[in-house]
């Protein structure tokens, strides 16, 4: 066998036009499919890193409750639910509660629907990290209890300053109208896509706005150190909850556990089964950005949709050249059938020349889209704003190459490459040595 | 102290919260004859009314917006409905209030959202409160205010203290003309007291057997400057209204 790759390696660029025209192409699709493999990666590490620094736990409790024939969104007894991730956990576990309501902001003349988010600012320190102030800062925050943390473009629509003070205006659980009054503490930009839109207020002045019991929070985030087997603690938190009498579930899909994850400002139905109860959905981080998941694949697919294309046109191309190449060769082919070589070796020859034109390009192909995926990660920052900051990590696109999506497309092409030059190649070989010294094919 | 400061004020907001519904100051014999009186007076019982509502609401910086709703009224057995007719894009659209229960149909969908008593028709300052039987009593605690004057009227001015939270309002303040017991104008506040709507009530058409019903209100928001709805009541009628125009079929039915 290495007689014949020692020959396929000296032909291979026997004929440079030819060989340089389909190497290329094998460079581009593996180029995409590398690039396209890397982005998706990216986007699904970056959703859930910064998903986590800023509205989900690696496990989220939401849920609801019946009271007096009322169902109510929110979590209610956090406080024995927090006993309870410790009696489970141990103190390693940090769970963080959120209370958010759904308001009106109105300040001289304007107004604007925004979530007001309430958060715990002795446990919930890790979202602080998240912003970067413009005015103001954190410490001002937490010794308001009245105080407010807006993003930079709420400030900048309704012209607010430090201090300036607001009133929003919030239907509460129960239906009636709840006022409260805002002062401005700070003022921050993101680049972290979720932290952009948070508007911070302290936990119970949004529970007082909303006039939640004392013992209620819109969710609870649980952040563990070692993020392993999510489901394994979600199943251990479960059954204890249980045990305390809640109705314990997990979200049916990626879409119910982004409902799950993104709940708000509570409000009520009408509860058909006349009992009280208190469910809880435990969603993993997993879960949450499974929508992602499968968006990324969706992409993936579409690309993948894009390389099969153009491998259908790099088939095409192989079997033209290679025909060619036989037709060319055709007194090589002769000399070496008359000198022994069987049929399987001619086949094995010019397969092994095809399989390692597809290797080397490929192999091109992946270090291209290394190096632009490095210029890309590195050098090149792009606006954290709208839509796009979605993919980006401190202003920078997020870009994971992993070994085994490289080492998949190049053996995925190189297998490609053998099937598709052994059809051509095996005609080749199977040319009698008269024939192929005496007739042009 | 600052933040002691600010801590006392947070307890006492949260205290007074609780304070207004658990425990709602003691009703008023007086205030809550005054609230009967008017009750009684824009309370159809025995009447099934139909009538063309007009609402504009005007914003600041912004053109007119104007609906137009057909309500059918039954108060004896607090009951409406209510089906908008105009623009095209809100037609098919309506309410039906059945007791405490009120639902909004939405045709797109062919869904009835739950809504317990408490909407703003099509995002307007007209609450659905407005178009059918008051039950003030019910839900308040009334107590006295004093008097003032609104506009040419002497009025008696009832405070009303919310004694259930799934109410809009948990304050409201009626100002009552002395001379024939309607109001004339509703301040209406938050848990925390802060002035959210005023209505004015700027003319009624009376039904006969001392019942009355409004023909213009205003409604003022007073967070937003400048927003503001006025509400026409036209072709009122008290023929009888057949029990079938009082259910969801009848909404999904109009709104094809």
């Amino acid at each position: 066998m290495w007689f014949y790759f020692s020959i396929a390696l000296k032909n291979v660029f026997r004929q440079k036009r030819r060989s340089f025209t389909l190497g290329i192409n094998y460079a581009v699709v593996t180029f995409i499919l590398v690039l396209l493999f890397s982005f998706s990666q990216g986007a699904i590490r970056n959703i859930t890193t910064n998903l986590v620094r800023s509205t989900a736990g690696h496990i989220t409790i939401s849920g609801s409750y019946t009271a007096a024939g009322r169902v109510y969104l929110g979590v209610r007894r956090y406080p024995e639910i927090t006993a309870a991730v410790r009696q489970v956990f141990g103190s390693t576990v940090k769970t963080i509660p959120r209370y958010v309501v759904r308001s009106a902001l109105y300040y001289k003349g304007i107004s604007k629907r925004l979530d007001f988010t309430g958060v715990d600012t002795t446990l919930d320190t890790g979202l602080k990290g998240q912003l970067q102030f413009v005015k103001g800062g954190w410490d001002e925050f937490t010794s308001a209890s009245n105080g407010v943390i807006l993003p930079k473009d709420v400030a900048e629509y309704f012209s607010l300053n430090l201090d300036d003070e607001i009133v929003v205006a919030a239907r509460t659980r129960f239906g009636a109208f709840n006022t409260g009054t805002l002062k401005v503490k700070a003022i921050y930009e993101s680049v972290n896509f979720f932290a952009q839109g948070l508007v911070l207020c302290q936990f119970p002045f949004t529970q007082n706005l909303d006039l939640g019991e004392k013992d209620t929070a819109s969710t609870l985030y649980l952040y563990f150190p070692d993020t392993r087997d999510l489901n394994l603690k979600r199943s251990q938190l479960s059954a204890e909850l249980v045990r305390r009498g809640f109705e314990v579930n997990k979200p049916a899909d990626a879409s119910a556990a982004i409902d799950a994850v993104s709940s708000a400002s509570p409000t009520y139905k009408v509860d058909t089964s006349g009992a009280d109860s208190n469910r809880l959905t435990l969603s993993t981080i997993d879960e949450a950005v499974g929508i992602v998941k499968i968006i990324s694949s969706a992409v993936n697919a579409v690309g993948a949709v894009v390389a099969l294309i153009m491998l259908f046109i790099i088939a095409v191309s192989i079997f033209i050249n290679l025909r060619m190449t036989i037709n060319e060769r055709l007194r090589e082919i002769g000399t070496m059938r008359t000198i022994g070589v069987g049929s399987g070796g001619i086949t094995s020859l010019f397969m092994i020349e095809n399989v390692l034109l597809a290797l080397l390009f490929s192999l091109v192909g992946v270090a291209a889209a290394l190096v632009v995926a490095v210029i890309l990660v590195t050098l090149v920052p792009l606006p954290a704003t709208g839509a796009i900051a979605l993919f980006l990590d401190k202003g920078h696109v997020v870009l994971i190459p992993r070994l085994q999506d490289v080492a998949g497309v190049v053996l995925l092409i190189a297998a490609f490459s053998a099937l598709f030059s052994f059809f051509p190649a095996r005609r080749g070989g199977k040319i009698r040595p008269v024939d192929a010294l005496t007739r042009v094919f | 102290m600052k933040v002691i400061r600010q801590t006392m004020v947070m307890l006492f907001l949260t205290a007074a919260a609780a304070r207004s519904f658990s425990a709602a100051p003691p009703g008023d014999p007086a205030a809550e004859r005054i609230a009967r009186g008017w009750e009684a007076r824009l309370n159809t019982e025995g009447l099934d009314v139909t009538s063309m509502f007009t609402i504009v609401q005007k914003k600041q910086g912004e053109t007119d917006r104007v609906l137009r709703v057909q309500t059918f009224r039954r108060d004896s057995s607090d009951m409406y409905t209510i089906v908008f007719q105009y623009p095209d894009s809100e037609k098919g659209k309506g309410y039906l209030r059945r007791g405490d229960d009120l639902y909004f149909y939405l045709p797109s969908t062919r869904e009835f959202v739950y809504k317990n008593r408490k909407d703003n028709i099509g995002s307007t300052d007209a609450r659905t409160d407005l178009f059918g039987r008051q039950k003030v009593l019910e839900q308040y605690t009334a107590s006295s205010a004093g008097t003032a004057q609104v506009s040419k009227w002497e009025c008696s001015v009832v405070r009303l203290d919310a004694k259930v939270p799934d109410v809009s309002y948990p304050v409201q303040k009626w100002y009552v003309r002395k001379s024939d017991g309607l109001p004339v104008k509703v301040e209406n506040f938050s848990v925390s007291e802060t002035l959210l709507a005023t209505y004015y009530f700027i003319e009624y058409k009376s039904l006969g057997n001392g019942k009355s019903l409004f023909t213009k209100l205003l409604a003022v928001n007073n967070l937003e400057t400048g927003q503001q709805t006025f509400l026409t009541n036209e072709n009122i009628a008290t023929s009888q209204i057949p029990d079938y125009t009082f259910t969801k079929a009848y909404l999904e039915e109009k709104s094809r």
